[in-house]
C-alpha cells in the first residue's frame, strides 16, 4: 500500500518521544493536494490539513481570470510554508517550479486585464495606471473582472 | 523590505452592508488575537531566531498576517459604507462611529484599542514557538465564534478561508518546533536557549 495514502492525514511521529514537548507530526508529503482553486476557496492546498469548522465547506469562486490568478498566487504561497519546513523534499519543490511558471503566465494576462498588480508591473506602459480604480478592498458591484 | 500587491489573498465583495456585524468583526483586525497582533508577533519573533527554516516560516507567516489584515480591513469596511444614521443606531455601531467614523482602527470588539501586551517576544525558541501554536488556536477560536455569530455568507466564506489558515499555521509552526528541537539537546532540550547562548 502506498504509504502516503495511508498516511496523510496522520503524518509521522518519531517511535518514541521525550517529555515536556509539544510534538506535532510532520506532513510526510505534498501529495495529496487539492486543485488549485478548490486550495483558494477551502484556505489549504493539502486534505489532511482540512478541517472545517461543523464540516461546512466554501463554495467554488466564480472563475475570472483573478480568481484564477489568486489561486496559482496561493498555491505558490501554501507551497512555500510547507517548503520552509520540507526544503529537501525534491517533488514538492518541482511542483512549486511547475506553480511559479503558471504565475509568470497568469501574472501577464491579468496585468493586460486589470492593470498592474506591482508597480514594476509598469515597465514599457504608455502611462502611470498605478492609481485607477477598484483597490483591493473597495465593494465593486460591477462584473466580475 | 516589503512590496506592495494590489490584490487580496481571497476575495471580499458583501454586497449588504451591516454594521452590526463589522462591530465584532474589528476583533481581528486590531482585538488580542487578531491579524496585526499576528503580523507583529511573527515579524518581530524572526530576528533572534537561530535556524533558517524558523526566519523563513516566521517571515513567510508574519507577511501573510500582513495580507489577512489587509482582508479583515476589507470586510469591515464593506460592511460600514453608505450607513445612514438610523443603521448605525440601531446596530449598536454609534459607540465605535463616535470615535472612528467609517474609518478602519485596530481595536478589538470589546473597543480595547490594539495593544502590543497581546503578544509575545520571549527571544527564547521553544517559547516563542509555543507562543505562537496557542496565537493560531486562539486566533482560529475568534474565527470559530465569528461563524457563530454572523449569517452573511459573503462574510462567512472570506472567514472561513482565515480560519482554515490558521490550521495550516498552526502545522507549520508545530514542525518548525520539531526541526528546532532535533538540532537541541535531546537529553535536555532547556539545557540552553539557541536564540541567546
Amino acid at each position: 500500500m502506498n504509504s502516503k495514502q495511508r498516511d496523510y492525514r496522520t503524518g509521522s511521529l518519531p517511535d518514541r518521544f521525550p517529555l515536556a514537548t509539544a510534538l506535532t507530526p510532520m506532513q510526510d508529503s505534498a501529495d495529496p493536494a487539492y486543485e488549485s482553486s478548490e486550495a483558494l476557496s477551502r484556505g489549504t492546498l493539502f486534505p489532511g490539513l482540512d478541517l472545517p469548522f461543523m464540516n461546512v465547506v466554501n463554495p467554488d469562486l466564480p472563475a475570472t481570470p483573478m480568481t484564477e490568478m489568486m489561486a496559482i498566487d496561493f498555491v505558490v504561497h501554501e507551497l512555500g510554508l510547507y517548503l520552509d519546513t520540507h526544503a529537501e523534499d525534491d517533488e514538492a519543490f518541482a511542483l512549486f517550479q511547475s506553480f511559479l511558471a503558471m504565475q509568470k503566465e497568469a501574472r501577464r494576462r491579468i496585468i493586460e486585464i486589470c492593470g498592474p498588480m506591482k508597480k514594476t508591473d509598469l515597465i514599457g506602459a504608455d502611462r502611470y495606471t498605478w492609481l485607477l480604480d477598484p483597490w483591493p478592498w473597495d465593494y465593486s458591484g460591477r462584473k466580475e473582472r | 523590505m516589503f512590496v506592495y500587491e494590489k490584490k487580496l489573498q481571497y476575495p471580499v465583495k458583501i454586497k449588504n452592508p451591516n454594521p452590526a456585524l463589522a462591530k465584532f468583526i474589528i476583533t481581528q483586525y486590531g482585538g488580542p488575537d487578531g491579524e496585526l497582533g499576528a503580523s507583529m508577533r511573527y515579524l518581530s519573533q524572526r530576528f533572534s531566531m537561530p535556524y533558517p527554516e524558523l526566519k523563513g516560516l516566521l517571515t513567510d507567516i508574519g507577511t501573510e498576517e500582513l495580507g489577512h489584515l489587509e482582508m479583515v480591513g476589507a470586510i469591515v469596511h464593506q460592511l460600514t459604507r453608505s450607513m445612514s444614521q438610523e443603521e448605525i443606531k440601531e446596530a449598536g455601531f454609534d459607540t465605535y462611529f463616535v470615535d472612528h467614523t467609517a474609518g478602519v482602527y485596530p481595536t478589538a470588539a470589546s473597543g480595547f484599542p490594539w495593544n502590543a501586551a497581546s503578544i509575545a517576544v520571549k527571544g527564547d525558541v521553544i517559547t516563542d514557538l509555543t507562543e505562537d501554536m496557542g496565537a493560531e488556536q486562539k486566533a482560529r477560536t475568534t474565527y470559530d465564534n465569528i461563524l457563530r455569530l454572523s449569517d452573511d455568507p459573503d462574510v462567512n466564506n472570506v472567514i472561513r478561508f482565515l480560519r482554515e489558515r490558521e490550521v495550516v499555521h498552526f502545522q507549520r509552526f508545530g514542525e518548525g518546533l520539531r526541526l528546532a528541537m532535533d538540532k537541541m539537546d535531546s537529553k535536555n532540550f532547556y539545557a540552553v536557549n539557541p536564540a541567546f547562548d
